[in-house]
């Protein structure tokens, strides 16, 4: 049975692959063209009618929520993913914390965007504001980006000297510490009650906001997919830079990388914080859309959830993670008669994914020769003792 | 003129010490070999001086300025570089991202591409092979890869770690007339370490011999070849 699996899932592959060499191939004016197709496309999605596509609306079905807000939370998860595999994919760090950032990203457009949060309320006694004050939302993207890039080095400093697994927990319990301080430091963050009208980008929620309303999620929609695109740009520049080379150099071998004149701990920190600041880049949208959020909405299953992301989509890969992030956020959305199986569905689609491909759905070539090299070297290990 | 001075250097790992305060030099332009036994303390001395492993007593000078606080990464700015043992160079990326990885502290990109095609010529195995991933390379195609890779960053003192471990006898006569070769005609001076001191100490102008964390001996590699005890012990002769 787990052969037969395994010899459609290599025939998949290699399409997968002759695609991929097929599209490098083309000249490059097609290839721009096919990119342009397909970002015109997704900002097409939300109006998808196209006879025989439909039935992939989320509203297709009964009960169904909302098809462009489906997209929007595809589209921040997709953000996640792409800041967690510069963590996890690129640097090679296993980061189980990452809620933590999105929560800090959230939580600064709350704490400095809401008139109710007891920051900006302090900032209007302080220097008599009136009331109706409160931070911009434009200055609050800024202030999300550059907090949780703080946060990002903060918790990497002391911890990025760590290898292995017990990073793994030092990150499990940061995420949990955001979480738990946002729901016991009441003076700072209401506590459980939550922080509500969070601003958007025409300022806090109202029923005079024409485009960012609370109803039409579409653009929404179109603003996520927007940065999603420009993080994909940058992540993609930086991937092939000199710090790119070094966080390849020592996921492969720290010490090998340290002798070639990389200093580790710097590549590490670079990629922690730059994967923070897309972590909180999500939280900040999310927040902004919601205009409301509260401790509960930032638990330790989502960082579970989003390293499945990562490790299911292909890690290393973008296309790969995108992948898994859309599978992991639309798939309950679309088949909500099956919705209550979806963390015994998630268990499972986990460990065949272990067993079948455990470089990811879509892996990244590199990834991909690296974890062969490992299972080679573990075959003949015995040979040199 | 000293390039490189260990002095009284001792290495612990935990409570256990592997080095016991050993004391070296190498001069610019030598080879020098420091053979001994599996487990002698070779290897942490290597790491010693590349700045992996931090010393617990004694100093580390090169040429001339002490480094034995300076994180690896800096001395290999410094013109240190080291070819580590075995298996160590990056098995996802290609051969030539491997090359380029040892360049990684220089900016000058046609000095860079001069000592690319260098190397090339050197090891044309490497050329043939350019694309490949490291991890798929032979034994000694690796080794060969991690020399390369160490040329590249043009150091002023190369540090081979046992550049002939698991290879064929054909394969390591080649391996030691490239380093004969790299040491001769480019004037970069080798600090090496070899389970195989025949060859090593033929080779070598001169040798120290390590024996669990203390040096037990030196002189120049034709000393010790003829050397009773280290035959002996290293050259399977009674």
């Amino acid at each position: 049975m787990i052969d037969k699996i395994r010899s459609a899932d290599r025939r998949r592959v290699s399409m997968l692959t002759s695609v991929g060499d097929r599209f490098r191939a083309l000249p490059k004016w097609q290839q721009a063209a096919a990119i342009v197709a397909l970002v015109a496309f997704l900002y097409y999605l939300p109006l998808l009618g196209i006879p025989g596509l439909t039935w992939l609306r989320t509203d297709s079905i009964a009960g169904g929520n909302n098809w462009a807000g489906v997209l929007f939370v595809c589209a921040i998860y997709v953000l996640v993913a792409i800041g967690l595999n510069v963590v996890v994919g690129l640097a090679g760090l296993l980061d189980l914390g990452y809620i933590g950032f999105f929560a800090i990203g959230a939580y600064s457009v709350a704490l400095f965007g809401s008139v109710n949060s007891p920051v900006v309320k302090w900032i209007q006694q302080e220097f008599d504001l009136p009331p109706t004050w409160a931070v911009t939302w434009a200055v609050c993207l800024l202030l999300s980006i550059v907090l949780t890039l703080i946060s990002g080095v903060l918790l990497g400093w002391p911890t990025l000297r760590l290898r292995g697994d017990y990073l793994a927990i030092v990150t499990l319990g940061f995420g949990e510490i955001i979480r738990i301080v946002a729901r016991n430091a009441t003076g700072l963050t209401n506590g459980p009650q939550g922080i509500s009208a969070i601003p958007g980008p025409e300022g806090p929620p109202s029923g005079d906001n024409k485009v960012f309303g609370l109803i039409d999620a579409k653009p929404w929609y179109w603003l996520a997919i927007t940065m999603v695109l420009l993080m994909v740009f940058l992540v993609r520049r930086l991937e092939h830079s000199r710090v790119g080379r070094a966080w390849l150099a020592v996921r492969e071998d720290e010490d090998a990388a340290a002798v070639m004149g990389v200093y580790p701990f710097k590549a590490k920190l670079w990629a922690f914080a730059i994967g923070a600041a897309l972590g909180g880049l999500s939280g900040f949208l999310f927040g902004s859309r919601n205009a409301f959020i509260d401790p509960t909405q930032f638990n330790a299953n989502l960082s579970i959830l989003f390293v499945a992301m990562v490790v299911v989509g292909g890690s290393g890969n973008m296309i790969g993670v995108s992948l898994g992030a859309v599978l992991l956020a639309y798939l309950p959305e679309r088949f909500r008669e099956v919705a209550d199986y979806r963390w015994l569905a998630f268990g499972l689609a986990m460990v065949l994914v272990m067993i079948l491909r455990p470089q990811g759905l879509i892996p990244s070539r590199r990834r991909a020769r690296e974890l062969k090299d490992r299972a080679a070297a573990a075959e003949e290990a015995p040979a040199h003792v | 003129m000293a390039l490189l001075e260990l002095d009284n250097v001792s290495v612990s790992y935990g409570r256990i010490e592997a080095l016991h305060g050993i004391s070296l030099t190498v001069n610019e332009g030598e080879v020098v070999a420091l053979i001994g036994a599996n487990g002698a303390g070779k290897t942490t001395t290597m790491r010693a001086i590349s700045g992996i492993r931090t010393l617990s007593q004694g100093r580390i000078s090169f040429n001339g300025e002490d480094i034995s606080r300076l994180r690896a990464d800096l001395r290999v700015v410094r013109g240190l570089c080291q070819s580590p043992e075995g298996r160590q160079i990056f098995p996802g990326m290609t051969v030539l991202e491997n090359l380029d990885m040892g360049a990684y502290t220089r900016r000058d990109s046609a000095g860079v591409a001069a000592d690319l095609d260098r190397v090339l010529t050197l090891f044309p195995r490497l050329a043939e092979r350019r694309k490949q991933a490291g991890g798929t390379l032979s034994g000694g195609e690796q080794q060969m890869l991690a020399v390369g890779r160490a040329l590249m960053s043009r150091p002023k003192l190369l540090l081979l770690d046992e550049p002939s471990m698991g290879l064929a006898p054909m394969v390591i006569r080649q391996i030691f007339d490239i380093i004969t070769e790299i040491n001769q005609q480019q004037g970069i001076t080798i600090l090496l370490v070899e389970q195989n001191a025949q060859q090593a100490l033929s080779r070598a102008h001169r040798g120290y011999v390590l024996e669990t964390g203390r040096i037990v001996k030196e002189g120049s590699g034709q000393d010790l070849l003829t050397d009773p005890a280290v035959k002996e012990a290293y050259l399977g002769v009674s």
